[in-house]
């Protein structure tokens, strides 16, 4: 692309052939994609913000409203809603004591299998990498399924010997659940994250290595003054996406949910917004869902724009 | 015994699995509940799993079979007459109006999210399954067809749960079955420990004790089930949660008969007489298979399946049915569950669909095997699976009575699912005893009337 643009710098006006050719069949690739994204990402985006700003209410007057809803705007009254809602923040509260606990282990793990993989002292690294990262393979649902099996009492060849805690088995009682939740994404994700931080490590120009040894650096010295720091844009990808898969945890709860029925319907508030689509939970509908959904969003952008920055200033 | 109780978890987290699948389908089409609505185009099928043979174009000429689409939430199971059989049953006698049955996988919440975003985008069935106490949400959300006239043509073949599926003056559509509270309880072992079946508040408090102090339970306090089980304990012991009064909704859920129900469960819960195990847990269906649960309120659908985990054991045909205690000196019982089929909105064949309707749900054997108890008045006899387990009684006809039995005055709100959470969640507290089950009521007064008011209805305020 940038040959051709050069030698027609002079005439710039006018494209060459060349190059107006080459911006069609650059678009026409691309245009398949664009369709997609407009279709799967920016449309519902758009549709959930018109949402948001609109709630349904019956219109025909009686007790029933005569059978009738009409969609009635109301600006940014859904968000005042949500926000001056005590449920929501709760949810939210769970979530970053979650996260705050969480994704530091999670990484922390991570970080110490991809060394040990990485380093000389495994054999057959391939096995361990693949089984490592196998809980992932595995859909969030059934491995929420399978924890479900280890913690209800009645199934689970381990959770009957521990005592019971407010009235509910161990695993799913109101000062547990919330770890039994993490221990789940805990083993599904670590597998993933070692393996943004393996592939960091193996990017490492091995010469690294070499002028460190000849300078007399111990294995020790050199995982933690070269590996480690040089693994750092890794590890901010990696708790950059599991500060976001935190905001949005759904699943485990969920399923937990229904053995620990004592769950709020707005434990998380993700769960919030889906009960609250389905009517589940007052205020309903879809203009309070996707208001929720978007505030979602905002904070798990604020949070990751937040990170980002400090962990710049870190640097630097 | 272990496999059988695995497969038991494995069931329940498979449901809670679809639940969850569900609803990942049904994101993608969330929000805008003014989807576009393309007229020009036939209806599309209910969703890809609609056989193919059946579907023709709906503008078809004048002389053609008139399709109708039926989706259901029947169970389907193994030795039940499936629904697709009794529909083609129809469809053999019946060339000119064509059914296609479709069952759909989910929770009923999930349902009502998918018909309502079918029918704002024009594609709905014409006939859909609905909880009774979904039928106001759904009218008030403009989502069901008034077929009041066609409905009365039919009115003298269903009982009293015929009102079940009217909006005030205006009907939607016809019961299915209805679901009476009644009480299911282990006879030989009430034999052993020398109690008789309660027949009143008092004699089951009295009964609780003695059976407990054997360590035995007759009943378990199920906060999972609260809503429907709680709220229709209530409507027996004659409390009517929603009133109109001035075209304006009366709330009372806290009422003199709706305190006898939470007195009675606080007397039991305090003194430890039953069991706190959740319905739909893996520990209740434990606890009757080791003896220790031998009795408890339960639907009259219940009666279809609870007592599968026993066949084989030593409790094999030794349950019976009797009617639920009388509380507060109540003759009644009141409803939990039962649901009708209702006409959508949009649907072509109104008269059609019904007449589709008033034929399925008097095929009362038929739904007696799937464990329903119908809301026709022609009497069913009891299926084959139901007379082995409960010892050769005529569980039917006792169901019958229940129904018979049940308060004519206890109707449900728009937006009363969302009342079932908050009552959960208190029911959960009082079960471990951080709270009062006269709580679970407060909640569901407060809840009802953010409800009324979210949805934009008349409020009375008191």
């Amino acid at each position: 692309m940038s040959s051709p643009s050069v030698s027609a710098e002079p005439k710039r006006r006018k494209w060459s052939r060349q190059a107006r050719h080459q911006a069609i069949s650059g678009w026409a690739f691309a245009l398949p994609f664009f369709l997609a994204f407009c279709l799967v990402f920016v449309a519902p985006i758009l549709s959930a913000i018109r949402s948001s700003v609109f709630t349904m209410k019956a219109s025909g007057g009686g007790l029933f409203g005569g059978g009738e809803m009409e969609e009635v705007f109301v600006g940014l009254e859904n968000f005042q809603t949500v926000a001056t809602n005590g449920a929501f923040w709760s949810g939210i509260g769970r979530v970053f004591l979650f996260g705050i606990v969480q994704i530091p282990i999670m990484i922390g793990v991570a970080l110490l299998l991809a060394l040990l993989i990485d380093s000389f002292l495994v054999r057959r690294p391939g096995i361990w990498r693949l089984s490592y990262f196998l809980p992932y393979a595995i859909p969030g649902l059934v491995a929420a399924i399978v924890w479900g099996y280890l913690y209800i009492p009645e199934v689970s060849p381990f959770a009957d010997m521990l005592p019971e805690i407010q009235g509910s088995p161990f695993f799913l009682s109101p000062p547990i659940v919330l770890w039994s939740m993490a221990n789940m994404t805990t083993w599904t994700f670590t597998g993933y994250n070692m393996l943004i931080f393996l592939a960091a490590l193996q990017a490492i120009p091995g010469d690294l290595y070499e002028a460190a040894r000849i300078d007399g650096a111990s294995g020790w010295k050199i995982t933690t003054q070269i590996k480690i720091p040089m693994v750092g844009s890794a590890a901010l990808l990696a708790v950059l996406l599991s500060i976001i898969g935190t905001v949005q945890l759904f699943n485990e709860p969920t399923v937990v949910s229904t053995l620990a029925t004592w769950m709020p319907k707005d434990y998380t508030p993700m769960m919030m917004a889906y009960n609250t689509m389905m009517g589940l939970l007052t205020p309903s509908g879809a203009g309070m869902a996707s208001a929720i959904s978007i505030l979602m969003a905002l904070i798990a952008g604020s949070l990751a724009v937040l990170y980002f920055l400090a962990q710049r200033r870190l640097q630097k | 015994m272990t496999f059988k109780r695995y497969m038991k978890a494995g069931a329940m987290l498979a449901v809670a699995a679809l639940g969850l699948t569900a609803c990942g389908g049904d994101t993608a089409t969330t929000p805008s509940p003014e989807a576009p609505a393309d007229t020009t185009t036939a209806p599309a099928p209910v969703d890809e799993t609609t056989p193919a043979e059946e579907t023709t174009p709906a503008d078809e000429p004048a002389g053609e079979a008139v399709q109708i689409d039926y989706l259901h939430r029947l169970p389907d199971g193994e030795g039940m007459v499936p629904v697709s059989e009794i529909v083609q049953r129809w469809n053999d006698e019946n060339p000119n109006i064509q059914v296609t049955a479709t069952k759909f996988d989910g929770e009923a919440q999930e349902m009502i999210t998918k018909l309502e975003t079918d029918v704002n985008a024009n594609n709905a069935p014409c006939l859909a399954q609905l909880g009774y106490a979904e039928v106001p949400d759904m009218f008030v959300k403009g989502l069901v067809e008034d077929v009041t006239e066609e409905a009365r043509k039919y009115e003298g073949d269903f009982g009293g749960a015929f009102g079940q599926m009217a909006v005030g003056d205006t009907i939607v559509g016809l019961p299915q079955d209805s679901g009476p509270l009644v009480y299911l309880y282990n006879a030989t072992e009430f034999e052993n420990l020398g109690i008789e079946v309660p027949t009143d508040s008092a004699s089951f408090i009295e009964a609780a004790k003695t059976a407990a102090a054997e360590g035995k339970y007759i009943a378990s306090f199920t906060p999972d089930e609260a809503t429907y089980w709680l709220s229709g304990q209530a409507a027996g012991a004659g409390a009517t949660w929603y009133s109109a009064e001035n075209d304006q909704w009366v709330v009372n859920t806290t009422g003199e008969e709706t305190q006898a129900v939470a007195a009675l469960w606080q007397e039991l819960l305090d003194a430890e007489a039953v069991a706190t195990h959740d319905r739909w847990g893996d520990a209740y269906g434990a606890a009757m298979v080791d003896g220790t649960l031998i009795g408890n309120i339960a639907a009259a659908w219940e009666t279809g399946f609870a007592l599968d985990g026993l066949d084989g054991t030593e409790y094999e045909g030794q349950w019976r049915v009797a009617q639920m205690p009388a509380i507060n000196g109540s003759e009644m019982t009141g409803p939990n569950g039962g649901s009708g089929v209702a006409v959508m909105k949009g649907c072509e064949h109104p008269a059609e669909a019904m007449e589709f309707n008033a034929w399925f749900n008097t095929q009362v054997d038929d739904l007696a095997q799937q464990g329903l108890v119908p809301a026709a008045t022609a009497p069913a006899s009891t299926p084959e699976k139901m007379s082995r387990q409960f010892g050769g009684q005529d569980v039917m006809a006792e169901l019958v009575t229940a129904n018979e039995r049940m308060s004519t005055d206890f109707g449900y709100i728009p937006g009363f699912p969302a009342v079932g959470g908050e009552m959960q969640t208190a029911a959960a507290a009082a079960a471990n005893g951080s709270g009062k089950v006269a709580d679970i009521f407060e909640a569901a007064q407060a809840a009802s009337i953010a409800a009324l008011e979210d949805a934009g209805l008349p409020v009375a305020q008191s």
